[in-house]
C-alpha cells in the first residue's frame, strides 16, 4: 500500500476546490442582501471553471491514493469535467428560474456544488466505502433540492419519493457491500478483483451481492425496474433541479457502476452481463413505451431519461474498451442535450405559469423562432438523428455492442429508438406545426441564454466534428483497461 | 462464542423486515424506520464479518454508515416536516398528487 | 486539393451555407432570390463536369475528394463523382431550382424558413448521391428526412402532420436498420482486414460468410426499399405526396424515391453480391407487384395528386425490376428511367399543383373539357401524360424498353408480365387525360392559361422529355463505363452459381442506341 504523502493532497485538490467553493458559498451568502443572490451563482460557476482548470492540469496522472482508496486517473478526470459543465450549466439555468418560484436563496447554489463534489468521489472512489460516501454526498444533497420550493405541494412530494427510495436503494447496495466484504475480507476494488480471480471463493453469495449492487446503483441510474421514482420525482421537483439530477447523479451513478463492475467484479462479468443486458432492454422499452403517452413534458423527458439509461447500458453490457469508452461518451453528450432540454421548459412560461405541459409548446415557433429552433434541436438530438451529438453518441454505443458480439441488443436499441422518434418528434410537430393558445412568456435572462448556448454548440460541434471526444474518453480509460 | 452465522442470519432477519416494512407500510415514519432498520441489519453484518475477518474496515464503514444515518434522518425528517405543514398528513395514501 | 474536388465540396455545401443567410433575411421575396442564385449557381456547376471533365481517372472515378474526419472509427468525408452520380446530382440540381420556381408564389406563409429547408434538402440529397463513405451516405441519408418532415409537415395541406410524421418514422426506422448493416459491415471488415473503415471501395472486398450476409443486405433493402418505396412499405408515399406543398412532391418523387435506387444500385448489390444474388427472386416478385399493384390503384383514384403517386411506385417497379435483372442493359435502363422519371413525374406534379392552384381542387371530376379553355397549358399536360405512360420518341420509352430488354435476357416471362403492366399505366393515365383534358367542362369558371413563370417552368422540362427521347445517349454515354464497372463483379458471382441462368451480359452499346430510335 502506498504511503501518506503529497500525492494525497493533489490528486483530492478538484474535490477541495470544489467544497471549498461550496463553503465560501454559504458564506458569502450571508454577506449578500436578498435580491441579490445571483452572485453567488456568478460566483460558483466561475469557481467551477478554475476547477476544471486545476482538474485539466492533472490530466496524465495516474494517482492511487489513501491507502487505496481513492484514485486520480484519467477516467475520473473524464467525469469530473462532465460534472463540472453539468453544474455549470444547471446553476446558469436556475439564476432566472429560482428567482421566480421564490427559491432564491444562496444554499441553492451550496447544495448543486456539494452535490457536484459527492459526484466527484464516486467517480474518483476505487473503495466501495469512499464510494459509497461519495454516493450519499450527492444523494443527501440532491433531496433537499428536490424539495426546493417549500411551499410547492408538488415539490414536497417529489422529495420525499426521492428520499424514501432514494435511502432504501441505498440501504440494499450497503447490504450488497456488507455481503461482497463478507466473501472477499476487503471493500478495496482492486482486493475484490483480486481475490474473485484467485478463485477462493464461488458461491452464491458473490452473485447475491453482485444482484443487490445493480439494484442499488439501478435506482441511481434511473434503469427498469428501479425506475418507479424517476417519473414523479422529475415532475415535482423544481424543473432547474430536475436538469441537474437528471444529468449529474445519472452520470455519477454509471461511474461508480462501471468501475465498480469493470475493476471489482470483472471475475463474475457472465454473471453481471446478464442481468444488466436485461436491465438495458427493460429500460429501453419501458422507457420509450410509456414515453409516447405522457403530456407532460417533464414526464416525458423523465421516461425518455429511463430510456437513455438503457442505451448507455447497451454500451455498459458490451464492456472492454470500446464498451466503457461509448458510455462515457453517451454520457457526456446526453448531458449537453438533456440539460438543453429541460433548459427550454425552464425557459417557457404560458399565461404566467410554467409552461410543463406539452400543449404549451404549441405554435412556440411562431412566436419564438430562436426558441422552437434551439428545442428542435435537442428534440433531435435526443431522437439520435445528425448531425446532432446524440446521433453519434448512439452510433457508438451500438458499434460497440455489435462489435462485442451483442447484436440483438443493438437490434432492440434500434427499434426503440425508432419508437422513440416518435415523441420526440411530437413536440417539434406541436411547435412548429400547431397554432399558438394563450400568451408565452420566455423567462429567458442573460444567463440562461448562455447556457442554452453552450449546450447547443456541445450538441452540433460534437455532432459533427467528435473526434476529440472519442479521443478523449479513449485516452481516459488507457489506464484502467 | 457465538458462530457468524447466527449474525448472518440476524442480520439477513432485520434486512428482510426492514424491506418488507418499507415496501407494506403507509405511514412515511414507519417507513423511514424501516430503512433504518435496513441500515442496521447491514451495520450488524459488517461488524459480525469484521470481527471474524480480524479487519478493521468493517468498523470504520460502520461509523461511516452511522454518521450518515444520522444526515439522512435530519433530512428525512425535515422533509416529512415540510410536507406536514403543507398538508398535515404522514401517510403515502394521501400523497397522490403525481401519480406512484 | 484541385478545382475539380472544389467544384465536388461546393456541388454539396454551397446550399447550407446559403442558407443560413436565408433563415436571417426578414423577408420572403429576398429569401427566395437568394434560393433561386443558389439552386441556379448549383445547376451550372453540375453541369461543368459535362463539358469539362467526363474523362475517367483510372479507378473509375471522375473525380475523387478524400478528407478524414473522425479517424477514431475510420471515417473519412469521401465524395466521389462518376457518370451515375453525375447524372443524379445534375437532376437534383434542376428540380431543386424548379421547386424554388414553383414555389415563388404559392409559398407565402413563412417563406424564408422555407427555403432554408429547401436548401438544407437540396446538400443532403446531393450528398446522398455523391458520398462514397458509408457513415457520410448514411448521415445525409438520415438528415433528408428533417426538412422533408417540416415541408410537409408545415407547408403541406390536408392531414399535413399525420402524412409527416408517417412519412418520418417509416423511413426512419428503415434506416435504421440500414445502419445496424453498416456497423455490422464495419465490424465484419475491421475484424478480417484488422483496419476499420467505412469507406466503400475497402468494405466491397470484405468476405461475409452467406447467412450473415443474406441478414446485412436484407436490412440494407429495407432501408432502400423504404425509399423506393417497394410494394409492401410503400404506404407513406401517396399520403406524404398527396399532401406535401408542389415543390416537396417533386422533390419526393423527383428526388428521394431516386436516393432508394441509388443506393441498390452504388451500394446494395456492390456491397453483397452473393446475398444479393440469393435475393433476386423475392427483388423480382416486389418489383412486379408493385408494378401491377399501384397501376391497378392508381385506376381508382380520383386526387390526381394521389394519382400521381400512385403512378410512381408503379414506374419506380420498372426501375426495381431493371435493379434487379442486373446486367449492363437493364441498368442503364433503369438509372436512365430514374432520371426519366424525375423529370416527368416532377412536371406532372407541377403541373397538378397548377391546376390546383387555379382550381382549389384535385379532384379529377372537378375538371373536364380544359383542352378548349387553356391549350397552353393543356398541351404540356398531355405531353408529360404520354411521356409518363412511355410513348415512343420520349424520354420514359427509351428507359422502359432497355428496362425491358435487359430483363428479358434473364427473365423472358417476367419481362413479358412486366411489359403487359405497361399497357396497365396506359389505361389509368389515359384516363386522367380524358377526363381532365376532354370532355364537357366541369364548370363555368375562369380558367387562366399559363402565366410566363410557369411556361418558363415548364418549357425547360418539355424540352428535355423529348431531347431525351430523341437521343438518349446523351445520358447513356456517361454511365456506360461505371455501369460495365458495377455489372461485372456481381454479375460473376451470379454465373458462379446463384443463379444460373444468368450470363455475362456483354457490351450493350448497340442495345442503347437501339432504345434511342424507335
Amino acid at each position: 500500500m502506498p504511503s501518506f504523502s503529497m500525492d494525497n493532497m493533489v490528486s483530492i485538490l478538484p474535490e477541495m476546490i470544489v467544497l471549498s467553493l461550496a463553503l465560501a458559498v454559504l458564506m458569502f451568502d450571508l454577506a449578500l442582501p436578498k435580491d441579490e443572490k445571483r452572485y453567488l451563482a456568478y460566483f460558483s460557476v466561475a469557481g467551477l471553471a478554475i476547477a476544471g482548470y486545476q482538474t485539466m492540469n492533472l490530466a496524465g496522472l495516474q494517482l492511487d491514493t489513501f491507502y487505496g482508496m481513492f484514485v486520480l486517473d484519467g477516467y475520473a478526470i473524464f467525469f469530473k469535467v462532465l460534472f463540472y459543465i453539468a453544474a455549470a450549466i444547471a446553476i446558469l439555468i436556475s439564476i432566472g428560474y429560482v428567482k421566480g418560484q421564490e427559491m432564491d436563496k444562496g444554499e441553492y447554489y451550496a447544495l448543486i456544488l456539494f452535490a457536484t463534489a459527492g459526484m466527484m468521489v464516486m467517480a474518483s472512489g476505487a473503495d466501495l466505502i469512499s464510494i459509497y460516501l461519495g454516493l450519499e454526498l450527492m444523494a443527501l444533497s440532491v433531496y433537499i433540492l428536490a424539495g426546493f420550493m417549500r411551499g410547492s405541494m408538488k415539490s414536497n412530494e417529489a422529495a420525499l419519493k426521492y428520499f424514501l427510495l432514494g435511502a432504501f436503494s441505498s440501504g440494499i447496495l450497503l447490504y450488497g457491500i456488507a455481503i461482497i466484504y463478507g466473501v472477499t475480507g476487503t471493500t478495496n476494488l482492486a482486493g475484490i478483483a483480486a481475490f474473485i480471480q484467485s478463485g477462493q471463493y464461488s458461491g452464491p453469495a458473490l452473485t447475491l451481492a453482485m444482484i443487490l449492487l445493480v439494484a442499488g446503483f439501478g435506482f441511481k441510474v434511473a434503469a427498469v425496474p428501479f425506475h418507479m421514482w424517476v417519473p414523479d420525482v422529475y415532475e415535482g421537483a423544481p424543473t432547474s433541479v430536475t436538469a441537474f439530477m437528471s444529468v449529474g447523479p445519472k452520470a455519477a451513478g454509471f461511474a461508480a457502476f462501471l468501475r465498480v463492475f469493470t475493476t471489482a467484479l470483472p471475475g463474475i462479468q457472465p454473471d453481471w452481463t446478464v442481468i444488466i443486458a436485461s436491465l438495458a432492454i427493460m429500460s429501453m422499452l419501458i422507457g420509450n413505451v410509456v414515453a409516447i403517452s405522457q403530456t407532460n413534458i417533464k414526464r416525458m423527458l423523465a421516461y425518455s431519461s429511463i430510456a437513455h439509461a438503457g442505451y448507455a447500458m447497451v454500451g455498459f453490457v458490451s464492456g472492454g474498451m470500446q464498451g466503457v469508452s461509448s458510455v462515457m461518451m453517451y454520457l457526456f453528450i446526453y448531458m449537453f442535450m438533456n440539460l438543453g432540454a429541460f433548459g427550454m421548459v425552464v425557459m417557457l412560461r404560458k399565461d404566467g405559469v410554467a409552461g410543463e405541459e406539452l400543449k404549451d409548446f404549441a405554435g412556440l415557433a411562431k412566436k419564438n423562432r430562436t426558441a422552437a429552433l434551439l428545442m428542435m434541436v435537442f428534440m433531435f438530438s435526443l431522437a439520435g438523428i445528425p448531425p446532432t451529438a446524440g446521433f453519434m453518441g448512439k452510433f457508438y454505443v451500438f458499434m460497440a455492442a455489435i462489435d462485442a458480439g451483442f447484436t440483438w441488443l443493438a437490434i432492440i436499441g434500434v427499434m426503440m429508438s425508432a419508437v422513440s422518434a416518435y415523441f420526440y418528434l411530437r413536440v417539434i410537430m406541436y411547435m412548429y406545426m400547431k397554432e399558438p393558445e394563450g400568451e408565452f412568456e420566455l423567462a429567458a435572462p442573460l444567463s440562461l441564454k448562455l447556457a442554452m448556448a453552450v449546450a447547443v454548440l456541445g450538441v452540433l460541434y460534437i455532432g459533427m466534428a467528435p473526434a476529440g471526444l472519442i479521443d478523449f474518453a479513449r485516452i481516459s480509460i488507457a489506464g484502467m483497461m | 462464542m457465538v458462530p457468524l452465522n447466527w449474525y448472518i442470519a440476524l442480520s439477513a432477519a432485520v434486512f428482510c423486515i426492514g424491506v418488507a416494512g418499507v415496501l407494506s407500510r403507509r405511514n412515511i415514519i414507519i417507513i423511514f424506520l424501516s430503512i433504518e432498520l435496513i441500515l442496521n441489519s447491514v451495520n450488524i453484518l459488517l461488524v459480525a464479518y469484521s470481527h471474524f475477518l480480524n479487519s478493521m474496515r468493517g468498523q470504520v464503514f460502520v461509523f461511516f454508515i452511522m454518521a450518515v444515518a444520522a444526515a439522512e434522518a435530519a433530512i428525512g425528517l425535515a422533509i416529512i416536516i415540510a410536507l406536514y405543514r403543507n398538508k398535515e398528513t404522514v401517510l403515502t395514501d394521501e400523497i397522490n398528487l403525481m401519480k406512484w | 486539393m484541385g478545382i475539380r474536388q472544389g467544384i465536388l465540396l461546393a456541388l454539396v455545401f454551397v446550399p447550407v451555407l446559403a442558407a443560413i443567410p436565408v433563415l436571417l433575411v426578414p423577408s420572403g421575396r429576398a429569401a427566395r432570390l437568394i434560393a433561386l442564385i443558389i439552386t441556379a449557381f448549383e445547376l451550372a456547376l453540375s453541369l461543368v463536369p459535362f463539358a469539362v471533365f467526363m474523362q475517367p481517372r483510372p479507378d473509375g472515378w471522375l473525380v475523387r475528394l478524400d478528407l478524414s474526419w473522425i479517424p477514431a472509427f475510420g471515417i473519412n468525408f469521401s465524395l466521389g463523382l462518376d457518370g451515375i452520380s453525375l447524372l443524379m446530382a445534375a437532376l437534383t440540381a434542376f428540380l431543386f431550382m424548379l421547386s424554388v420556381l414553383v414555389s415563388w408564389d404559392a409559398i407565402r406563409d413563412k417563406s424564408p424558413m422555407f427555403h432554408f429547408m429547401l436548401l438544407v434538402m437540396e446538400t443532403c440529397v446531393m450528398g446522398v448521391f455523391l458520398s462514397t463513405d458509408l457513415f457520410l451516405f448514411y448521415l445525409f441519408w438520415e438528415v433528408m428526412l428533417v426538412p422533408m418532415f417540416f415541408l410537409i409537415g408545415v407547408w403541406g395541406h390536408g392531414r399535413k402532420v399525420y402524412s409527416a410524421v408517417k412519412f418520418f418514422v417509416y423511413t426512419f426506422t428503415g434506416s435504421l436498420f440500414m445502419l445496424l448493416a453498416i456497423i455490422g459491415l464495419y465490424v465484419i471488415h475491421g475484424s478480417q482486414a484488422g483496419e476499420y473503415t467505412f469507406a466503400l471501395e475497402a468494405l466491397k472486398s470484405t468476405h461475409v460468410e452467406p447467412a450473415t450476409g443474406l441478414w446485412l443486405f436484407a436490412a440494407f433493402f429495407i432501408g432502400f426499399a423504404v425509399k423506393v418505396p417497394v410494394f409492401p412499405i410503400h404506404s407513406w408515399l401517396p399520403d406524404a405526396h398527396t399532401d406535401a406543398p408542389t415543390a416537396g412532391s417533386v422533390i419526393l418523387a423527383g428526388l428521394l424515391l431516386k436516393t432508394g435506387a441509388y443506393g441498390l444500385i452504388r451500394f446494395g448489390f456492390p456491397l453483397f453480391p452473393e446475398a444479393s444474388a440469393a435475393y433476386i427472386p423475392v427483388i423480382l416478385a416486389v418489383g412486379i407487384i408493385g408494378v401491377y399493384y399501384a397501376a391497378w390503384i392508381a385506376y381508382a383514384q380520383e386526387d390526381m395528386k394521389r394519382l400521381v403517386a400512385y403512378s410512381s411506385i408503379s414506374h419506380l417497379g420498372f426501375v426495381v425490376l431493371g435493379i434487379a435483372a442486373w446486367n449492363e442493359v437493364s441498368l442503364a435502363g433503369s438509372v436512365l428511367q430514374m432520371v426519366n422519371h424525375g423529370i416527368t413525374t416532377g412536371a406532372l406534379f407541377i403541373m397538378v399543383g397548377m391546376l390546383d392552384e387555379r382550381m382549389h381542387t384535385r379532384d379529377i371530376s372537378a375538371f373536364g373539357g380544359l383542352w378548349s379553355k387553356a391549350p397552353g397549358l393543356s398541351a404540356f399536360f398531355l405531353l408529360f401524360i404520354v411521356s409518363s405512360l412511355g410513348l415512343p420518341g420520349l424520354n420514359n420509352f427509351a428507359g422502359e424498353l432497355l428496362i425491358l430488354v435487359g430483363l428479358f435476357k434473364e427473365y423472358p416471362y417476367l419481362a413479358a408480365a412486366a411489359f403487359a403492366g405497361v399497357v396497365f399505366t396506359l389505361i389509368y393515365l389515359l384516363r386522367l387525360a380524358q377526363k381532365v383534358l376532354f370532355g364537357p367542362p366541369a364548370t363555368d369558371a375562369e380558367f387562366h392559361d399559363l402565366s410566363p413563370r410557369e411556361a418558363a417552368i415548364l418549357v425547360p422540362l418539355a424540352i428535355l422529355v423529348v431531347v431525351i427521347g430523341l437521343y438518349p445517349r446523351i445520358l447513356i454515354g456517361p454511365i456506360e463505363g461505371p455501369i460495365k464497372a458495377l455489372v461485372s463483379p456481381v454479375a460473376a458471382v451470379k454465373t458462379a452459381g446463384a443463379t444460373p441462368q444468368a450470363a455475362t451480359a456483354p457490351a450493350q452499346t448497340a442495345a442503347a442506341d437501339r432504345g434511342g430510335t424507335p
